[in-house]
């Protein structure tokens, strides 16, 4: 969970966060203000790489991304 | 060492050829990548290990030796939300190389708009772990595309 959380911190906290789907290699996220992303928290918390394009964010985690999906969505719910 | 088998067969291309930057810039791990025939298929197990993870579009496999090999089924793929693939083995099982795991078709993905380019990679190894690296030519499903030590 501590993976999650450092996560959700990075992505500006769980009120930026719009929406958060899991692929097989890396989390899609959708955040309000992408200026509250921090790219070095999210390679800190274990990310490989991180992609942006606007407001969706992808934080590439491996193959973990579906567990890591679960546990973000347990705390943001 | 790991001999791991090209889960589909077709036009090798490369890790770099793979329009996707995770996978072209080896983000989750080295490895090569396959654009597979035009036809209905059963893509297989690289290796024979456990399934630690399946999706419609994407498989792990890990064996004994704790190397585990991700096979991606077509670029963009999980937005088809499994529409056109069918499981035939599940998460957990124990499988051998060469076994079908998944059937699919890649015409159905390409017609679709997205790559059907499957990308067959070495998680977490460096890139001096794997040798014998196949990156261009055809190969047949079930023949080798790398050796992983």
């Amino acid at each position: 969970m501590a993976k999650a959380e450092d996560i959700i911190a990075a992505l500006g906290g769980a009120d930026n966060i719009i929406e958060i789907e899991p692929c097989a290699t890396r989390l899609r996220t959708e955040v309000k203000d992408a200026g509250a992303v921090n790219e070095a928290g999210l390679k800190a918390a274990g990310a490989f790489g991180v992609m942006r394009q606007g407001t969706v964010v992808q934080v590439v985690v491996g193959p973990e991304a579906d567990t890591i999906a679960t546990d973000i969505e347990d705390i943001l719910d | 060492m790991t001999r791991v088998l090209s889960p589909v067969g077709g036009r090798v291309v490369g890790l770099a050829g793979v329009p996707d930057p995770v996978f072209a810039q080896a983000m989750v791990g080295p490895g090569t990548a396959v654009d597979p025939a035009r036809e209905p298929g059963q893509a297989i197990a690289p290796v024979t290990g456990k399934i630690v993870k399946m999706h419609p579009h994407a498989y792990v496999v890990v064996d004994d030796e704790g190397h585990g090999v991700l096979v991606h089924l077509g670029i963009d793929t999980v937005q088809l939300k499994g529409e056109g693939f069918e499981l035939l083995a599940a998460e957990g099982d124990r499988v051998t190389a060469g076994q079908p795991l998944v059937a699919w078709d890649p015409a159905a993905v390409e017609a679709g708009g997205r790559s059907p380019i499957c990308a067959v990679v070495a998680l977490d190894a460096s890139a001096e772990a794997l040798s014998d690296v196949v990156e261009s030519g055809t190969v047949q499903r079930g023949a080798e595309l790398y050796v992983w030590s």
